[in-house]
């Protein structure tokens, strides 16, 4: 078979992402007898109780059943929650799903995109397999640079994404900026605004892009039940746009790819989150404020805004850094793929994970002061 | 977006026989001369061509067929003969290899000792089924730099990234050339075969500019299918607080951060604040023939979260890969052997690159067999014969033909400084010669 005649140059110069490998085999390798995950972002509370039980009281005969082909029931309760109607919503399996879905309904190969340098990379990925350039912007101060993103807009640009607040820097625009953005953007390409980790800002400036549609036609917010939910390991996210953009959006969409479960675990998680949100955020900001004042007493700068999650500037190789933790049984993010390089990323957790983690980072940080392996 | 340059490549399959031997060459001959090349490295392939066909196809398999494939790649010519034949002589790929004018076997070994010598470099592989690939490369003709004129001391001080164009290139190679620089890769020293290694995405390079000046720049290329490697910061200017010097890697590793490769490697001079940046893998010391001797300093840093490994090699190899890889905090499983590949074939066949100006030999294995000490014993001789000073020896961990030597190597005075992660087929474990460096 000759493969190269069959695959496009925009696939075949496209390297895979490869995930991690089991937890199970990252313990024996690296001789951890434990490991705390901080790499990605997963909330330690696990899912909202009704969730929770939802999950638990799953009847088996229904995993013979096709779900909702549609997530109708969730889609009408997410409707009541946005006071939309269920038609502008569409959900999928994760919010990389919708990524891919919103691309393919607008963009062909030769097309653009627009989006930040050091930002979520599914963006740029997804755009770059189908043959569509992603132009990428510096980040300014750690966030994204909404002068740089219009100044490289072209004739070809079909979508601007804003990752708000941004992972892994955790800074956002307010609504102010947001909207300054969307009148100079003009209606002529989409603006995606997606806001996975939404859950976790408390600042009344922080915009809500679903709000802003009715006035900015051409807005799709993105959203997530990995995060604030805990649901990441079922697989759940949504966007959400004008029917005519949803519209269109659903032809390239894939019907039945949101599990049954999912499904049923994230309508309950709806139902019973004021709790839980609050203890998510109560719990990241402890998390937050220990980890800052570990960080300022071993001297190591650190950037974070909103989001459960802190980058952390370290004084040697961040995928060293990251192998040494890994001995050590925490599992933190390197940054070098967010072309971050000598960063780490840390999930926000509760206290004690974080003050095993402190007592990880310390020990390394003085071995390396003091000459140890890395010299 | 990662830039696409379609592959520029001819290819021939025809039957391994003698009557097309003419229709072999004549393909390396008009390929070459389609490609662009001149007489000089069209003579040399077609050689190259002739030489190993006739050796080989006595020895093919019965029926069977031999393909050619020519590649441009703007700075060179890439050729390959893919064939299929039991038990290959391969023993006149050796550098010592000498031909002896009473023996018809010795004789009859010419062939692949004179394409062994044509091409600039020569590589074989071995498949399923008894496949063979030889792979050689031709480099196109370029003349050396010639002098231009450094950055004046009154320049804007305020520096900014720019990508340069093939011509920006050319003059920065030139001006790399002049300012002395050390540890200058052979491509920088012939600008024009810089120019087209850029240009056909060959060679990457960003450069640090100061008004229109060029003050510096940075470079980086595949090593191997898993490695890069990275050239520089080259700086033509004072660089308080090492500002140029961390912008030009900061905007480098970012870019390479999300290519295919797993590990980029650096293996020049000390480099100010690599902490940051890399991790320190060791340092070769190369004797100069003043008695000067350079340091060679070995950086590294994976691109991908580390996915493990299995190492088969002997006791003594273990005991040096198990102190790197903890050192490290690498996860592999290092597994003991007896040297049952050794066993298997009388002849051993060692490649050797030689790099004149630094008086270095690289030599790699490429089969491993019986007379291994005695082989590589052979090449000291010869090579410290030919003025060679350093001797480097890589090992594949991947690859048990290599590893099969870590026991001959001992034998012969070679010692381990240094492991590269992921740098060929596994990691990479870089031997020196007790007697033959500087270290001693």
């Amino acid at each position: 078979m000759n493969l190269d005649a069959l695959v496009p140059d925009y696939v075949r110069c496209f390297e895979a992402y490869i995930p991690s490998r089991p937890d199970h085999l990252l313990m024996r390798e690296y001789g951890a007898p434990f490991l705390h995950r901080l790499n990605n972002n997963e909330n330690p509370l696990g899912p909202p109780p009704a969730a929770a039980r939802a999950i638990a009281s799953f009847p088996p005969e229904l995993a013979a059943v096709y779900p909702s082909g549609d997530s109708y029931d969730l889609r009408q309760a997410l409707g009541l929650r946005l006071g939309i109607s269920p038609g502008r919503i569409l959900v999928g399996n994760g919010s990389c799903e919708v990524i891919s879905s919103v691309i393919k309904a607008f963009c062909r190969a030769g097309d653009t995109i627009v989006t930040a340098d050091k930002t979520f990379a599914v963006y740029e990925w997804v755009a770059e397999f189908s043959g569509i350039q992603a132009r990428l912007v510096p980040l300014r101060d750690f966030a994204f640079d909404p002068q740089g993103m219009l100044d490289r807009i072209d004739g070809r640009t079909k979508i601007l994404f804003v990752c708000n607040p941004n992972n892994p820097t955790g800074s956002w625009w307010t609504r102010q900026v947001l909207v300054d953005f969307l009148e100079k953007v003009g209606d002529d390409r989409i603006v995606v605004v997606d806001e996975a980790y939404c859950e976790f800002v408390e600042d009344g400036d922080y915009p809500d892009a679903v709000g802003l549609m009715e006035r900015f036609p051409n807005v799709v917010a993105f959203r997530t039940f990995s995060k604030m939910y805990a649901l990441a390991g079922l697989r759940s996210g949504y966007l959400v746009g004008t029917e005519e953009v949803v519209d269109v959006v659903r032809r390239t969409s894939i019907a039945y790819s949101v599990n049954i479960q999912a499904q049923r675990a994230a309508l309950a998680a709806l139902s019973d989150d004021a709790g839980h949100i609050a203890a998510t955020r109560a719990l990241v900001r402890e998390g937050r404020a220990y980890l800052r004042r570990v960080c300022d007493e071993l001297e190591l700068e650190t950037v974070g805004g909103e989001g459960n999650y802190l980058m952390i500037k370290v004084p040697i190789n961040d995928m060293l850094m990251y192998r040494r933790l890994m001995k050590r049984g925490m599992m933190v993010r390197s940054m070098t793929g967010f072309r971050y390089p000598g960063w780490i990323r840390v999930t926000l957790k509760e206290v004690p994970v974080m003050e095993s983690f402190g007592e990880a980072l310390g020990e390394e940080i003085r071995a390396i002061r003091a000459g140890g392996r890395t010299a | 977006m990662q830039q696409i340059h379609a592959k520029k490549s001819a290819v021939i399959r025809i039957p391994f026989r003698a009557p097309f031997l003419p229709l072999a060459m004549e393909f390396a001959d008009k390929g070459a001369r389609g490609f662009g090349y001149g007489d000089r490295e069209a003579g040399g392939l077609v050689l190259a061509v002739e030489e190993l066909f006739s050796f080989y196809e006595p020895r093919a398999t019965v029926g069977s067929t031999v393909e050619i494939e020519m590649e441009d790649q703007g700075f060179r010519l890439a050729l390959s003969i893919s064939f299929h034949a039991a038990n290959p002589d391969l023993r006149a790929f050796n550098l010592t290899w000498r031909v002896s004018h009473d023996s018809e076997d010795s004789l009859d070994t010419l062939g692949p000792m004179i394409a062994a010598r044509s091409v600039s470099s020569l590589r074989l592989d071995f498949g399923g089924d008894e496949m063979v690939v030889i792979r050689m490369t031709r480099d196109r003709e370029y003349p050396p730099a010639g002098a231009v004129p450094l950055l004046p001391p009154d320049v804007a001080k305020s520096v900014r990234l720019s990508d340069p164009s093939p011509d920006d290139l050319r003059h920065f190679a030139a001006m790399a050339t002049t300012s002395c620089a050390p540890f200058l890769p052979s491509f920088l020293a012939k600008p024009g075969m810089a120019a087209d290694m850029l240009a056909t995405g060959h060679l990457h390079a960003v450069l640090a500019l100061a008004g229109d000046w060029i003050a510096g720049g940075l470079l980086w290329r595949p090593l191997t299918d898993t490695c890069i490697e990275l050239y520089g910061p080259y700086l033509f200017c004072d660089d308080p607080d090492d500002r140029t010097l961390t912008l030009l890697l900061d905007e480098a590793v970012g870019r390479i951060s999300r290519s295919r490769s797993r590990g980029l490697l650096r293996r020049q001079g000390p480099l100010a604040g690599h902490e940051r940046f890399f991790d320190f893998l060791g340092e070769l010391e190369m004797a100069g023939i003043s008695g000067h001797a350079a340091r060679s300093v070995y950086y590294y840093r994976q691109l991908r979260e580390e996915s493990g490994g299995v190492v088969y090699c002997s006791a003594r190899l273990a005991a040096f890969l198990h102190e790197q890889y903890d050192r490290l905090c690498l996860p592999r499983q290092v597994r003991e052997t007896h040297g049952e590949t050794a066993l298997s074939r009388d002849a051993s066949v060692l490649a050797v690159e030689l790099d004149y100006p630094r008086f270095l030999a690289v030599i790699r294995p490429l089969c491993a067999g019986r007379d291994m000490a005695a082989n590589l014993a052979g090449h000291l001789d010869l090579l410290r014969d030919e003025g060679i000073l350093n001797f480097i020896v890589e090992i594949n961990t991947g690859r048990g033909e290599d590893t099969a030597f870590a026991d001959a190597l001992a034998e012969t005075g070679f010692v381990p400084r240094l492991l590269i992660p992921d740098a060929g087929q596994g990691d990479l474990v870089i031997y020196d010669h007790a007697e033959g460096n500087a270290l001693s």
